[in-house]
């Protein structure tokens, strides 16, 4: 009896959440039309997705007649991230962005957006249909290209390279990698000779680095994924009296306090390349579509290196904290 | 006959379910030893490796503690994550010395560990599901109250340099910082942790107790042990344990990511069941959780550097754990003896 009340309660409590989304469309403010849109993200808790999320509300204030509904957060579930979707669907939001956490799960959500006439933006990772509005990304191959490109440079003799992965079945995980192995090509010396999956976390990638500096006597160049994982290779290294001797290469470039444009100004990185957030570009795309303008549908995002000359400047243009 | 052979190998493998963990230890050094000789056996190699596991394992020590009352404690790994993020943002926005952030952290974990005990003693909900929801809601605290963005404890002062309680800071566990130049603080604090424990649980009578409310509740109930105290009593110290690991992880990353410690518990729980605590409640030491510790935290390390992938890294965890379980269990033979003579 008392179990089957629990459940209820359980049930309840469920249901009181999945229905707690505000009301959809036209509000009653004045009268005037407010376009409502949703958004869809694939993980709250990478730092990178949650400047993303802030970015965009930011840039969204800009439209007073968008509401952005609360972001909801698929936790790197593929499942969860469908079901949020379909939610929106049936709220009829005016418009929705999604960030895919996998191509192929979400495919068949977005799919069924797009048959309900709801204008979709896909934001940062692809799915495996046309039927979208727009995506606006960056370009991971490109990225890791001109890491690899960085890393020729700083090794004109050649030179061991261990490279940190992130979680092995994320496609810019594989992108990153593609595009590094593509460019170090250049200078046959040089040769990755260890790589493991640090899945994007610090914690994770300091025990590796150790372990491989006790395995290998000469490491000369670290390639991180992401800046975390760079900087969590950079501790281990500095830890063990390496630092110097080696030079750490990160990806992504937040403006935040240990993030890796701050990190490049202190010479812990020797560079970082920026993997643009899209947020600015998605509320202005979002902007246009509800007002029946035209959009380009595939809008992909280039990078800026950041070096020891360009951090600063850099820094204070993505810096957003404050600011909300 | 058969029946006589069948008690001495009852017997043999009840004494090897004792030694278990030992021969595993031995096991995995072996291995160690002869594919990486001194490599793996350096001062440096192995005292990063037993470093990068001291805070899962100071979380081993409070989860065999609940796990002893015949509970389970799934929330130490999302505690840990909040008292990391305690402890970071302590340090970069209240400049709080080191000594005053431990205490914070620790009484952080404490309090999110008795309400998993006062769900479990008072409103009887079995531990499994208060923890794991406990699991839930602290990650979602953590991630709420750092607006999702790692926060560095490397703070600098406007001269560039670190701040003073920045440098004591890493102290903690910033790889690279040890104490006297060469007892890494994790290491130190992990073994510590154990010591304490240990004595606590062999030497007290809130110890007899914990032994005693897993082993059979209503018999301690009945001899005047105080069911419901032991219990909140478990579940608070585990807590604070994972308070205390906490700060411990965010020296270690120079940061506190709100996804630190995620997984930890499974890490956790792994070490003490390889170490011979029995989820029934009742068996289980910290000597063991230790060595279970080690076990894990070596296999790790040698895996890692006969360059083992990942993905067999969990394979091979896996079946570690399951072996250990079976080898505690000498009447799983005598089922299957007895399947086969009907």
């Amino acid at each position: 009896m008392k179990r089957t009340i629990a459940i209820a309660l359980c049930a309840l409590l469920a249901a009181a959440c999945a229905s707690k989304a505000p009301t959809p469309t036209a509000s009653a403010d004045g009268g005037k039309k407010k376009f409502v849109v949703g958004y869809s993200q694939s993980n709250n808790a990478e730092p990178y997705r949650a400047q993303l999320n802030l970015q965009l509300q930011h840039f969204l204030e800009r439209y007073p007649d968008i509401e952005l509904l609360p972001i909801a957060d698929a936790k790197q579930s593929s499942a969860t991230q469908v079901s949020q979707v379909q939610n929106f669907i049936t709220q009829k939001v005016d418009a929705l962005i999604v960030s895919p956490t996998e191509p192929a799960p979400l495919t068949a959500a977005v799919q069924q957006a797009c048959d309900a006439k709801i204008p979709v933006i896909i934001l940062d990772r692809t799915v495996n249909t046309d039927c979208y509005t727009a995506f606006i990304g960056g370009d991971n191959v490109l990225i890791g290209r001109k890491a690899g490109e960085e890393a020729v440079k700083l090794l004109p003799d050649g030179g061991n390279i261990v490279e940190l992965r992130g979680i092995l079945s994320n496609q810019p995980q594989i992108d990153r990698d593609k595009g590094f192995r593509e460019a170090i090509a250049a200078n046959p010396k040089i040769k990755i000779i260890a790589d493991r999956e640090a899945k994007w976390v610090k914690e994770q990638a300091t025990p590796i680095m150790q372990q491989w500096l006790a395995q290998h006597p000469k490491i000369d160049l670290v390639y991180g994924h992401n800046d975390p994982m760079a900087l969590g290779a950079y501790l281990a290294a500095k830890a063990a009296g390496k630092a110097e001797q080696i030079k750490f290469i990160g990806i992504d470039g937040l403006a935040i306090p240990d993030g890796g444009i701050r990190a490049v100004q202190l010479g812990q990185l020797s560079a970082t390349f920026i993997y643009p957030t899209g947020a600015q570009e998605a509320a202005d795309t979002v902007n246009k579509i509800l007002h029946g303008q035209p959009v380009d549908k595939q809008q992909v995002l280039g990078t800026t290196q950041v070096t020891k000359d360009n951090a600063a400047d850099l820094y204070k243009q993505f810096d957003l904290s404050g600011q909300n | 006959m058969t029946l006589h052979a069948d008690n001495r190998m009852r017997r043999t493998l009840s004494a090897l379910g004792a030694a278990q963990a030992y021969i595993g230890l031995v096991l995995v050094l072996a291995v160690g030893i002869a594919t990486k000789g001194e490599m793996f056996l350096s001062e440096t190699n192995l005292t990063n490796a037993i470093g990068a596991f001291a805070s899962r394992g100071i979380l081993a020590v409070g989860v065999t503690l609940v796990i002893l009352t015949g509970g389970i404690d799934l929330s130490v790994g999302s505690l840990l994550g909040i008292a990391s993020m305690t402890a970071a943002m302590m340090l970069s926005e209240h400049a709080l010395e080191p000594w005053q952030i431990v205490p914070i952290c620790m009484a952080v974990g404490a309090f999110f560990g008795f309400l998993n005990g006062a769900g479990t003693a008072w409103l009887r909900i079995q531990s499994f599901v208060v923890t794991l929801a406990m699991l839930s809601v602290v990650r979602g605290l953590d991630r709420q109250v750092s607006d999702n963005v790692s926060v560095g404890t490397q703070i600098t002062g406007p001269d560039g340099q670190l701040t003073p309680q920045a440098e004591a800071f890493q102290l903690f566990g910033t790889p690279g910082h040890n104490l006297f130049g060469r007892i890494y603080y994790p290491v130190l604090a992990f073994i510590v942790v154990c010591v304490v424990f240990h004595l606590i649980l062999t030497k007290t009578r809130f110890g007899r107790h914990v032994y005693a409310v897993g082993g059979n509740p209503t018999a301690a109930r009945l001899s005047g042990v105080n069911v419901t105290a032991v219990t909140i009593a478990v579940f608070t110290l585990s807590g604070m344990l994972a308070g205390f690991a906490g700060p411990i992880d965010a020296a270690y990353s120079a940061s506190a990511d709100p996804q630190a410690g995620q997984s930890f518990e499974l890490d956790a729980i792994a070490a003490a069941v390889i170490g011979g605590a029995s989820l029934a409640g009742g068996k289980g030491t910290i000597v063991g959780t230790f060595v279970g510790a080690l076990i894990l935290t070596l296999l790790d390390n040698v895996l890692g550097l006969n360059a083992v992938s990942d993905n067999w890294q969990l394979v091979i965890k896996g079946l570690i754990v399951v072996v250990a379980v079976v080898l505690q269990r000498p009447d799983l033979f005598t089922f299957f003896r007895g399947g086969s003579r009907s």
